[in-house]
């Protein structure tokens, strides 16, 4: 008997169960006209947010200048990936251009679902632009662990950043100097926590916040969640260490209920003037921490890379937002001529006069932009210091998740550090050998 | 009390029309004519999915017939007790809350309210809570609990009830606690209209017999009500049932799950498999067996309380 | 005597402080949702006020006009409305014939335990091949698919609730109307459905609201704006780092609006659908 994959069954079953119901009659009517070379119509699947924001705001002007337009349908943060990974699976032609956030590339790469970018449409490195960030759009990764089903491919192109976020710390300059490593952190959040005043906040809410909230720490303490060769290290010495810093030490002076504060929490209560420091995104910063018509602490906030810690290295966290050009779209080198113009400096200038992340170093460095942008400083320094980004692999969803649920429970105190890290190693072992992973 | 009962009028509609045995062979007829094209569509456009499902259940990604290693997976994953035990818990809460309360409003309203205008607005005030999304109940929710700004903390402590933050979403219980409440205040009015239109099925002649007969607040409804709303009972419960294996939004926003995995609800916990691991035949499997528990729960409920009446 | 006058006015005034704690409970989270509604960002970032200090109804036009959400909320009332009507149809279609009609037991409650059934199965489980089905359908990114997926999931419901209202109505007052020389068709329209409104009114009701807050399908089977519904923009206001509360509650208020609406224009129907229905006349 043949074998039939998964995919090719569920479409036959649904051919089949088409034909018994009275519908088709009623649909025939639908098919999508694909004739016309001129494109007039791109559609891009966005994040609703801070990320997809400025990106409204200059698509207008590519029409005027191209007769283009690019509509923009908006989804949450989690259900895009959902949305695409469906999408993508079914070959679906609905989306010319997809946002995806980084950790995200590794699923689409491994289920070859984007179009190269290099050898299909002439993307080539521009040398204003960080090498790390053509390097998180490219798959198989070029450095770093590679998946054992993607070694033997060759390596494209896949995603441009439009959305340049790496994660960074905030503290209240008006207060003190900038801390030089997380000793300082801890030291300034026992002199400063105050009642009401937080020392230091944890973004602790279960599976993704606290995932990328502690994964900073845990770099930067020599911990990691897996070495070159995919091996586990959450429940190395470094890695509890780093867990126990968080959790134990550092959360001595943290707020009361961390375990369920989220970014929107965090920076609520950085704005009001009830916290000293904490890591944070560029989209906190922009949308309310520097929103002068929220915040009672504009200009009393500085932004600085994440501090070194006792391995002598910070190490920020990539958050970045690409776009690409799913499989299934039939307008690719539209989509990919839109892509094009975004990364023109004097379009990613405009873009940044509306609100959005740059990644061309001359922005970043640009002296007439600092006072507007006070954390593009920080960000083009934490680029130099080449930022990490999540692991590589299509599982990693399964491992965040497994690795945040033990972490909140850390935080709220219910598992020793060392007991959620042995709880969360020894869950992503098992996801990762049943994933064909060397074990 | 038996008086009542069997002064009940005798249950017309199950009862055969005709006695002769053409007529009643005339009237299948017609009733197969009319049923068998609606229930045959439903069949096939449930059917597919739901084989599916199954297929998806004993395969692995490339569609090789794994038998039941995803089910044996499924089962030795320590977190799916989590989930099993929070899902009960969370069930034992909020069930019988709902139902009771839904039963109270309905019984009150049904027997205190004869005004129409009023009976209407009470109604309306009942579907509210239905039809607002359930993210922007949980969005809503966080602003009463969350820690921060939470307005009740706020109006405990401005009270002077507390002179701490209670911290609703981040103690295993508590948060629990909190979760929960949100499912009763947009759940009960359901349970209310369901009853309520139940209740207008009670023959007025009945009550009227049971209270010149003397019969209590409490035997009207034991002895005539629950008869008419025990197949609606049976209703409310299972879907209540299969709703709570479906609760999404507000825990997500409340809670993700946490603390740890002390509200890491079994829909959350299969949506996470599913979306997150990309595990779909462990997915799959779990929802068979969630299939499976809940139709043998269903076949030894109505075991007990049998669905036709006697 | 005077001792049983005094029991019953201390229960009374149980029932009364009863009544006006679940009063409460049950207003106050709607009150806020209002509240929130109608502040401003700047507001939500200062300390709590328990009533908004400068009300403004920016986060309506915000939702509405700015994110043109409007579009979305004139698609859910397509669905919905049409999910009403095609699952109390068919709902009607299924109960008419195992009440009304003499069928075997057994075939009854089959039907009635199969349709319950359909509710079972975790719908995480079956989005994916749903999304297949309308794929192949290519009914994809079209209303009809939501209506269609929608009629399916509460028909149970329906069936549920029709057959307790039809099977209470007596035989005779159809029969009497056979005999008067109407066919099956004019008694079930003139003689039935009438004594049968509370129960669909309810059913109407409640597959409304389901239909209305539904979100996991309507994201897996829509594509764009023009066929999404309104719960898939209002998830969009949690975003990754940020919650905006103030048009996240005006959307709450907004979804909770148009039902309220529609129940206001049909108050003639609603309440003669709460005082008429089931007779019995013996």
């Amino acid at each position: 008997m043949q074998r039939i994959s998964r995919r090719e069954f569920v479409k036959r079953t649904a051919v089949t169960g088409a034909a018994f119901t009275s519908f088709p009659a009623l649909l025939a009517a639908c098919g999508e006209s694909t004739g016309a070379n001129k494109v007039s119509k791109l559609v891009l699947a966005a994040v609703q947010g801070n990320e997809d924001g400025p990106l409204k705001k200059v698509v207008g002007n590519y029409k005027s200048q191209t007769g283009i337009e690019v509509q923009i349908v908006e989804f949450p943060y989690d259900s895009l990936f959902s949305k695409l990974v469906t999408t993508f699976q079914a070959n679906d032609s609905s989306y010319d251009l997809c946002m995806m956030d980084d950790p995200w590339m590794p699923k689409f790469g491994t289920m070859g679902a984007l179009q190269p970018l290099d050898s299909s449409f002439g993307f080539t490195r521009d040398s204003d632009i960080p090498t790390v960030v053509y390097d998180v759009g490219t798959w198989p990764p070029p450095h770093g662990p590679v998946p054992p089903t993607e070694q033997s491919k060759a390596q494209h192109l896949y995603g441009i950043t439009i959305v340049g976020n790496v994660e960074m710390f905030m503290y209240r300059s008006d207060k003190s100097s900038a801390p030089a490593n997380w000793d300082a952190v801890l030291a300034n959040a026992k002199q400063f926590n105050a009642a009401n005043f937080y020392g230091y906040v944890i973004r602790g809410k279960a599976t993704n916040p606290v995932s990328s909230d502690s994964l900073p720490i845990l770099w930067s303490f020599g911990g990691n969640i897996f070495d070159d060769t995919w091996k586990v290290q959450l429940d190395s010495a470094d890695s509890i260490t780093a867990v126990d810093f968080l959790t134990r030490k550092l959360k001595q002076y943290a707020e009361p209920g961390a375990a369920n504060f989220d970014a929107a929490e965090r920076s609520q209560a950085m704005a009001t003037g009830k916290a000293y420091q904490s890591t944070v995104w560029p989209g906190e910063i922009t949308g309310i921490v520097e929103d002068p018509t929220v915040s009672q602490v504009k200009g009393k906030v500085a932004y600085i890379p994440i501090p070194q810690g006792p391995s002598g290295k910070g190490l920020g966290m990539m958050g970045n937002w690409l776009l690409g050009i799913p499989k299934g779209s039939h307008n690719g080198s539209a989509a990919a001529d839109f892509i094009k113009w975004m990364l023109k400096t004097e379009n990613m200038r405009n873009y940044v006069a509306q609100g959005g992340v740059p990644i061309r170093k001359s922005i970043l460095n640009d002296a007439s932009l600092a006072a507007a942008n006070p954390y593009f400083k920080a960000l083009a320094a934490s680029f130099d210091a080449v930022p990490n980004w999540r692991p590589r692999t299509d599982q990693w969803g399964a491992v965040e998740t497994s690795y945040g649920t033990a972490m909140n429970a850390a935080v709220a105190g219910q598992l020793t550090p060392q007991a959620a890290m042995q709880q969360a190693a020894s869950q992503i072992r098992a996801t990762m050998k049943g994933a064909g992973y060397p074990s | 009390m038996s008086r009542l009962v069997a002064e009940l009028p005798a249950p017309t509609g199950t009862k055969p029309a005709g006695t002769g045995r053409r007529r009643r062979s005339r009237q299948e007829r017609l009733a197969y004519t009319i049923l068998l094209p609606a229930l045959g569509t439903v069949f096939v456009i449930v059917t597919i999915p739901f084989v599916l499902a199954i297929w998806q259940s004993i395969t692995a990604d490339d569609g090789t017939l794994v038998g039941f290693r995803n089910y044996t997976r499924a089962l030795s994953n320590p977190l799916f007790y989590d989930a099993l035990r929070a899902t009960g818990l969370y069930a034992l809460i909020v069930l019988p809350t709902e139902i009771l309360l839904g039963l109270g409003f309905a019984l009150l309203v049904h027997r205190a309210v004869k005004r129409a205008g009023l009976r209407a607005t009470l109604y309306v005030l009942a579907v509210l809570p239905l039809v607002v999304p359930p993210v922007a109940v949980g969005v809503v929710a966080r602003l009463i609990y969350a820690p921060g700004y939470g307005v009740l903390n706020y109006v405990l402590q401005s009270v002077g009830i507390t002179h701490s933050e209670i911290q609703w979403l981040s103690d295993p219980l508590l948060a629990m606690g909190s979760v929960a409440s949100v499912d009763i205040w947009q759940w009960t009015p359901f349970v209310y209209l369901v009853l309520f239109a139940g209740l207008q099925t009670v023959p007025k002649e009945s009550v009227e017999a049971a209270q010149v007969d003397g019969a209590t607040w409490w035997t009207q409804f034991r002895y005539i009500e629950l008869y008419y709303l025990r197949p609606l009972f049976l209703l409310i419960l299972f879907f209540r049932m299969a709703d709570v294996l479906r609760v999404f939004d507000h825990v997500f926003i409340l809670t993700g799950g946490g603390p740890g995995t002390a509200t890491q609800l079994l829909s959350l916990y299969i949506y996470r498999i599913e979306f997150r691991f990309f595990d779909g035949g462990q997915a799959a499997a779990l929802a068979v067996l969630v299939l499976v528990a809940i139709s043998i729960l269903y076949s030894l409920v109505t075991r007990a309380l049998p669905l036709e009446r006697a | 005597m005077r001792g049983r006058r005094a029991a019953i006015g201390v229960r009374l005034i149980l029932i009364v402080a009863g009544l006006g704690v679940a009063a409460f409970l049950y207003a106050f989270p709607l009150y806020w949702l209002i509240a929130t509604s109608l502040k401003s960002k700047a507001e939500l970032y200062q300390s709590i006020t328990l009533f908004p200090r400068h009300p403004t109804l920016e986060p309506y036009f915000s939702v509405l006009v700015d994110r043109g959400f409007w579009v979305l909320l004139k698609n859910s009332v397509i669905v919905c409305a049409a999910t009403v009507l095609v699952t109390l149809a068919v709902g009607l279609v299924i109960t008419y014939p195992i009440t009304r009609l003499s069928v075997p037991p057994r075939l009854r409650v089959g039907v009635l335990n199969w349709a319950l059934s359909l509710r079972f199965l975790p719908p995480v489980a079956v989005v994916v091949p749903y999304f297949a089905i309308v794929r192949t359908l290519q009914i994809y990114n079209q209303p009809i698919a939501l209506i269609g997926i929608y009629s399916l999931f509460n028909l149970p419901f329906a069936i549920w609730m029709l057959k307790g209202f039809l099977a209470e109505i007596p035989l005779e007052l159809e029969e009497a109307a056979l005999v008067d020389g109407a066919n099956r068709w004019t008694s079930f329209r003139r003689v039935l459905l009438p004594l049968a409104a509370p129960g669909l009114m309810a059913a109407a009701t409640i597959v409304f609201t389901f239909a209305w807050s539904e979100f996991l399908f309507a994201l897996i089977l829509t594509a764009t704006p023009a066929s999404q519904t309104f719960p898939v923009g209002v998830q969009g206001l949690v975003t990754q780092f940020e919650i905006i509360w103030n048009d996240m509650a005006a959307s709450g208020v907004i979804a909770m609006s148009v039902p309220l609406v529609l129940m206001v224009v049909a108050r003639k129907y609603l309440v003669a659908g709460l005082t008429f229905g089931v007779i019995r006349e013996k």
